[in-house]
């Protein structure tokens, strides 16, 4: 049992399409959501979590169909941590998770052992007594990830977590969504391709509206396989040239010669050498090469 | 609910307020102590207007109304109304101390023809006191329930200032009578037998109620 879309579109007011006909199925554990700004992860996010309703196709939650009248029973199952979110400011980090313990209809008592259990597990123990205010961004998205475990949540969403963080917080919420997947569904959108690399075994792919691919990371790495390819730039000029006729995932300054990392579907025209796949290549290849060559719709 | 009094009542909300009613007692000359009712009473909904518009609005500037959500509907809602309660508390509390500024700033002569003692200021005060309860409740509720439905607070401040222009003028006084929303403004202050101006407070109650029923069905709708 999972989350299961199908033929989902959503469009605005102003007639813009934010989600294109797409069709997904989320399993158990951490899925990853990658795409570009704008690319319509947030929106698909939104529907999951009944602030949206889509225009067409139907969406399923543990075989449970998105409408009007399941709302309530669907929102039980569900944890969400938006991607801007400001908790209340002036409420200590207890105050805020008791206050929407709450409201989410949890009893005291329970509420307090979910606060105590989860503070302890996000590190965050010394600092129930801090004011929202007074933490830091990464602080501060530990305490929405709180806020969203607090009902025990089947499904867990969140929506690019680890934007603005350091290094350091950004790996610690990365654990953290790790370990809480492990008796739930966590669905982790980002831009970020690391962060995907580190947490995820399964994501999708999103560009325009539309699922570009979904399914394995190993298989979307084996279809980018040789179509990466390493070459070096004599000078800044043949650089240029390259950028313009390939796309180019990665330029590096070694030992006196540029390296110029490229993907293209058939071998470049100049001396190159195939090279190792990242995910990063990989979402470079998918979201240029044609519709027809990758899209793998489930 | 003392967190519902931290989000709803912070620092810089509590102190516009009461240098609002500080001011207003320094500035508003009244001459006689039954003309301090009149000079609070409209500044006063215009004040509940501004202080209730972000009563729900904040949750959906932060975004925090995506996760509401999730909540249960009954929850939410009873959030909204503790919180207005609690705004409707300290409003009152300021108005019945802007009451006592005006003596304080101004010493208005308390022997108008006709009426004197201090039983005659207590009731006086005791009107005064009812009506400004109804006046703040009434824009209070509005002003959230307008915020609400165009999720913005200065749709909710905007459409009340514009009322708040209508009902509070000669020509408000003239049209709606009794029946203004002001109608203690208004009211013939000479003549403390008359109290026809209780209808339009009548009137004040029963739009309040409409608004605080209505209210659910809007924050379900518009999130």
């Amino acid at each position: 049992m999972g989350m299961k879309i199908e033929d989902l579109t959503v469009t605005f007011k102003n007639h813009v399409t934010a989600i294109d006909h797409a069709n997904l199925e989320i399993p158990k554990g951490i899925f990853g959501l990658l795409g570009e700004n704008g690319a319509g992860k947030t929106t698909l996010m939104r529907v999951l979590t009944t602030v949206l309703s889509p225009a067409g196709g139907t969406v399923t939650i543990d075989g449970i169909r998105y409408n009007e009248e399941n709302y309530e029973k669907i929102r039980k199952k569900i944890g969400y941590l938006p991607q801007e979110i400001d908790l209340y400011p002036s409420l200590t980090v207890q105050e805020c998770l008791e206050y929407m313990g709450a409201l989410s209809g949890i009893s005291k008592q329970a509420c307090k052992e979910r606060i105590d259990c989860y503070l302890a597990k996000t590190s965050l123990s010394e600092h129930r007594r801090k004011k929202i205010k007074q933490l830091s961004g990464g602080m501060k998205r530990r305490v929405g990830l709180i806020q969203a475990l607090l009902n025990e949540p089947e499904f867990l969403i969140v929506d690019e977590p680890t934007t603005g963080l350091d290094p350091e917080e950004r790996i610690r919420i990365r654990n953290l969504l790790v370990d809480f997947s492990e008796e739930r569904t966590v669905l982790f959108s980002t831009h970020v391709v690391e962060d995907l690399t580190a947490t995820c075994d399964r994501l999708a792919v999103m560009k325009k509206g539309k699922f570009l691919y979904a399914g394995n990371m190993k298989e979307l790495l084996a279809q980018a396989e040789g179509h990466v390819w390493v070459c070096k730039a004599a000078d800044e000029t043949m650089a240029r040239k390259l950028e313009r006729e390939y796309h180019v995932s990665s330029k590096q300054y070694m030992g006196g010669e540029l390296r110029i990392k490229l993907i293209s579907e058939r071998p470049p025209q100049i001396e190159c050498l195939p090279c190792e796949t990242t995910l990063e290549d990989a979402y470079i290849y998918i979201t240029n090469s044609e519709p027809q060559a990758s899209v793998t719709d489930l | 609910m003392i967190q519902e009094m931290k989000i709803s009542l912070p620092f810089q909300k509590q102190a516009y307020a009461v240098f609002f009613v500080v001011i207003l007692s320094l500035v508003r000359g009244v001459t006689y102590s039954d003309e301090i009712g009149i000079a609070l009473e409209a500044p006063m909904a215009i004040l509940a207007a501004s202080f209730c518009a972000d009563t729900y609005t904040q949750e959906i500037t932060s975004r925090r109304s995506e996760i509401q959500r999730l909540y249960p509907m009954k929850k939410r809602i009873y959030s909204v109304y503790r919180r207005i309660m609690i705004q409707e508390i300290f409003l009152l509390s300021i108005a019945a101390a802007g009451y006592g500024l005006f003596y304080l700033f101004q010493h208005p002569g308390i022997n108008r023809i006709g009426q004197n003692g201090a039983e005659n200021e207590i009731r006086q005060f005791l009107v005064y006191f009812a009506a400004v309860a109804v006046t703040l409740g009434f824009w209070g509720l509005l002003s959230n329930l307008l915020s609400c439905l165009f999720r913005n607070m200065w749709m909710g401040i905007g459409g009340c200032l514009l009322l708040w222009l209508i009902t509070n003028s000669s020509s408000g006084d003239r049209y709606f009578g009794a029946w203004n929303l002001f109608s203690y403004t208004f009211r013939k202050i000479g003549d403390s037998s008359d109290l026809s101006w209780i209808r339009g407070k009548i009137v004040c109650i029963c739009i309040g109620i409409v608004t605080a029923m209505v209210l659910p069905e809007i924050i379900e709708k518009r999130g």
